[in-house]
């Protein structure tokens, strides 16, 4: 072997460094291997304890889906196109009451995200940590909105039905209540991420908190709370047909019926309507935030 | 030089509003706009008040009930003897959160290939596999449990399935969207190293987009407890069908003590699935991409 | 009106910001204070605007209220009438971005209605014309129905400017106006101010970083180090020894180099003398 002597020292450290490193890297792969090997572990303990509390079994499913299949087919009554006009027509029997029952839907969700948003928006000014004042109402504002967000809108349907009996007004408090715990909580953020500055400028200029509040804060941020508002009005519709499973007003209720005297027909056609009503928000939803939102101006 | 409001006369007024006449008020296009959106908001939710009967004496003898008959009627909760059984049901809340966001993750992944544009050359599959999940993410986890307990009977299974069909859906989107949006660099690598579309996917998607859908997926998980929470009030198994078996049963002190069971579940299973994204992904701030897909 | 600030304090914890400052401001000066930053001037101008409420000391005003009034003590309407009475131009000039410059400027009526009628955006054509008026003395009318964040950062501060001479003000406060500016918007700033403290006899107390802007343009500087007053009197009184102890030259060992705060304070003497010579000046002296 050829070796320079000059190379020699520069050599022997070079290979310090590497070995060094080579060292290193395996006990940095090491520890990975076996953090990635005790997660998997766990995890697949969890998944096992998870199929036996269960009781999985894919024979239960597999035996299920002939009946699925069943269930599925008599969803959808043979429509010939010769008679097309009746057939439909026999099919969606009932088209008067799950349309009014469609708009009452529509209208809970409506009304359920003005009242939920207006409501948590006026306590977000409270629940932001940079706008409340006194600690104990901050602490309050949090709480109240992260009570109102946890417990699931069909609970506080159940709930209000028993005060309000059947119907759609439970359905619209229930929403509601959901509504201003999750607006509540994102305004909230939005209202910490503002910048202080014209606050400064309003209050130098002898404004007090509402004005800082309306023309420091809410031009900061209604953009967003709007494009919010939006968005959780699409969630609303899909929570105001379900909340009729527990009386709480709304297509829901019809669904539950059609399922519960096993009418498919019936099954098939409301979940045509409902799913052709979402689709038809969501996309219309969308427009609107997009064109609303991008040339809105709120100066005068 | 006026530099006092009070010498400001009414022909300065003029002459200011005929020079600058938007100063002094929008044009009456677009204040008649702005008017009628917020007429037509304001009637509408006059109209749906009237409709539902929210201006009715009713409403207040309502709101008189909710305070007399409901809540009072919560507190103190009881039922600790029943405590085990509780437990054991929200054991299997979690069960079934579980392995409905496992089975829908499973599902979905390689279907969300089919759904991303930049897999996909063929158009129609990959919007009908998009549409197809958005159809599947249209309908609510309780309509999709309703429908499942008639297929394969009363119990979890039909929970599991329920949010199984849901997170498919939900799934497809996210995942693909993440596909869609990874370094095309990394997998012109792998095809210059001669990989056939296998080993594209292997060792050039896979390794971009996995953290992501980990991070996702547990997101998920988080947010099925909840769900699973509730899908026993339509008999799918879980907590719900004891909370909504106490309710009906007018045995509100025990349903408070459910409700507070259930919001203490989902405190804990957010901790833990936050500390797992942060340990296992080094994902510290939540992505607001996600918030945003889903119902918080 | 005077103002005559008395052993004024502010403490942070156990940081004094400004320790016991005393000095009178008689009708229609232009002040420049100099200092450091971290000096304490900010703190001092946030105290007499109460935007930071003071530890200890006084503030008297005479000829604002119908009676002399301690600022340091007011509370609720009062402090606001004075906030009003008391306009403040900041370095980030911190207007509402999403708002137009009208609106911006028309905020500074807000505490001459009743809260409801301002919080409706009901201003008088009085209000109106009277703001347009004063967009037009610094030359901002064309940009009066733009947003403030479409403007560069010299129109943000001739529109905060602005809406500080809309409220009517005793007296003018600038914090730093001309830190975030480069130097032909400086000028054009500054010139502003000086000429409402000629024009309209308005008192103003101006934050400066460079000494010789405040050499340039004001009758008095006082000069802050570590939260007390080191020097308060003629510009040309202000020796360069003095000017060296206000900036804290000379503190640091031999070999250590100086504090860039330092380097920039003198760097920019020069060039800002030159700026005043450019043509823009003039052409901007011309407007109102």
């Amino acid at each position: 072997m050829v070796t320079n002597p000059n190379a020699g020292p520069d050599v022997s450290v070079a290979r310090g460094v590497v070995a060094r490193f080579e060292k290193q890297y395996a006990v940095y792969r090491r520890k990975k291997q076996v953090t990635m090997a005790l997660f998997g572990g766990v995890f697949a303990l969890c998944v096992i304890a998870a199929l036996i509390t269960t009781k999985f079994s894919l024979w239960t499913l597999v035996e299920g889906i002939p009946r699925a299949s069943e269930f599925l087919a008599r969803m959808l009554p043979p429509i010939r196109l010769g008679t097309f006009g009746q057939d439909f027509s026999a099919w969606y029997w009932g088209a008067g009451e799950w349309f009014n029952s469609l708009l009452n839907t529509l209208l809970m969700a409506y009304l359920a995200t003005i009242l939920g948003t207006l409501i948590g928006g006026a306590i977000s000014f409270f629940a932001a940590r940079n706008l409340a004042h006194n600690y104990l109402v901050y602490w309050i504002a949090r709480r109240v909105l992260e009570i109102a967000r946890t417990v699931p809108d069909i609970v506080w349907a159940l709930l209000f039905v028993f005060a309000f009996g059947i119907g759609p007004v439970a359905g619209v408090l229930a929403i509601t209540t959901h509504t201003l715990g999750a607006q509540g909580k994102l305004f909230a953020e939005v209202n910490e991420n503002i910048s202080p500055l014209p606050l400064d400028g309003i209050r130098a200029s002898g404004g007090n908190w509402f004005h800082e509040m309306r023309f420091g804060v809410l031009p900061q941020v209604l953009p967003n709370y709007l494009s919010y508002t939006f968005w959780r009005f699409e969630l609303n519709v899909r929570s105001a047909t379900i909340v009729g499973f527990v009386g709480a007003g709304g297509i829901g209720h019809d669904l539950f019926t059609a399922v519960q005297l096993l009418y498919f027909a019936d099954v098939g056609a409301i979940l045509l309507i409902i799913v052709a009503t979402i689709m038809a928000i969501d996309m219309l939803s969308e427009k609107i935030r997009h064109s609303a939102i991008g040339k809105a101006s709120f100066s005068h | 030089m006026t530099s006092q409001l009070i010498e400001i006369t009414e022909a300065d007024i003029a002459e200011e509003r005929a020079r600058n006449p938007g100063a002094f008020a929008a044009p009456l296009r677009e204040r008649m706009k702005a008017w009628m959106a917020w007429v037509a908001a304001t009637a509408l939710t006059l109209f749906c008040l009237h409709r539902f009967g929210f201006l009715s004496g009713d409403f207040l003898h309502g709101v008189a009930k909710f305070g007399d008959t409901v809540i009072s009627q919560m507190f103190p909760p009881t039922g600790y003897e029943s405590l085990g059984m509780f437990l054991k049901a929200i054991g299997e809340t979690v069960a079934m959160a579980l392995l409905g966001t496992l089975l829908g993750a499973v599902v979905a992944l390689p279907l969300s290939f089919l759904a991303a544009k930049n897999m996909t050359r063929s158009r129609p599959i990959q919007f009908g596999t998009r549409r197809g999940a958005d159809l599947l993410r249209s309908f609510d986890y309780l309509i999709w449990a309703l429908i499942f307990v008639r297929a394969v009977g009363l119990g979890p299974l039909a929970g599991i399935m329920a949010i199984a069909i849901v997170e498919i859906g939900t799934f497809i989107k996210l995942y693909s969207e993440a596909i869609e949006n990874l370094d095309r660099k990394q997998i012109d690598g792998v095809t210059s190293l001669g990989g056939n579309g296998m080993h594209r996917i292997w060792f050039g998607v896979l390794p971009q987009v996995l953290p992501m859908m980990l991070s996702n997926t547990l997101y998920m998980f988080e947010h099925n407890v909840r769900s699973a929470s509730i899908l026993g009030i339509v008999g799918a198994g879980g907590i719900g069908f004891l909370l909504g078996d106490r309710l009906r049963a007018y045995e509100l002190r025990e349903a408070c003590l459910i409700i507070i069971l259930v919001v203490l579940t989902v405190y804990a299973i957010d901790y833990l699935s936050k500390f797992l994204r942060e340990q296992l992904i080094g994902d510290h701030k939540r992505r607001e991409p996600i918030d945003d897909a889903v119902q918080v | 009106m005077a103002l005559k600030i008395e052993k004024l304090s502010k403490a942070f914890g156990d940081l004094v910001a400004v320790n016991d400052v005393s000095f009178d401001v008689p009708a229609g000066q232009m002040i420049g204070i100099i200092g450091r930053s971290g000096a304490g001037k900010s703190t001092l101008l946030r105290m007499i605007n109460r935007l930071a409420d003071p530890t200890s000391g006084r503030i008297l005003v005479e000829g604002v209220f119908d009676a002399p009034v301690d600022v340091a003590k007011l509370k609720g309407k009062r402090l606001r009438q004075w906030r009003a009475q008391c306009a403040m131009v900041f370095q980030q000039f911190n207007l509402v971005p999403r708002l137009t410059v009208m609106t911006n400027v028309l905020m500074a009526r807000i505490s001459y209605h009743p809260t409801l009628r301002s919080l409706l955006l009901l201003f008088t054509p009085k209000d109106r014309a009277f703001t347009i008026r004063a967009l037009q003395r610094l030359d901002m009318v064309s940009h009066a129905l733009h947003r403030a964040d479409e403007l560069s950062g010299g129109q943000q501060q001739r529109v905060a400017i602005a809406r500080a001479l809309v409220q009517e003000p005793k007296i003018l406060l600038a914090d730093e106006p001309i830190a975030s500016l480069d130097l032909r918007n400086a000028t054009i700033v500054m010139d502003a101010l000086r000429r409402i403290n000629r024009e309209d006899g308005i008192t103003v107390i101006c934050n400066l970083h460079l000494l010789q802007t405040a050499k340039d343009y004001c009758d008095r500087i006082i000069g802050m180090r570590k939260g007390e007053i080191v020097f308060d009197g003629k510009p040309s009184d202000l020796s360069d020894a003095m000017a060296r102890e206000i900036y804290g030259v000379g503190e640091h060992g031999a070999g250590e180099p100086a504090d860039d705060d330092v380097e920039l304070a003198f760097t920019a003497t020069q060039t800002s003398t030159s700026a005043a010579a450019e043509p823009g000046h003039e052409k901007v002296a011309k407007v109102g």
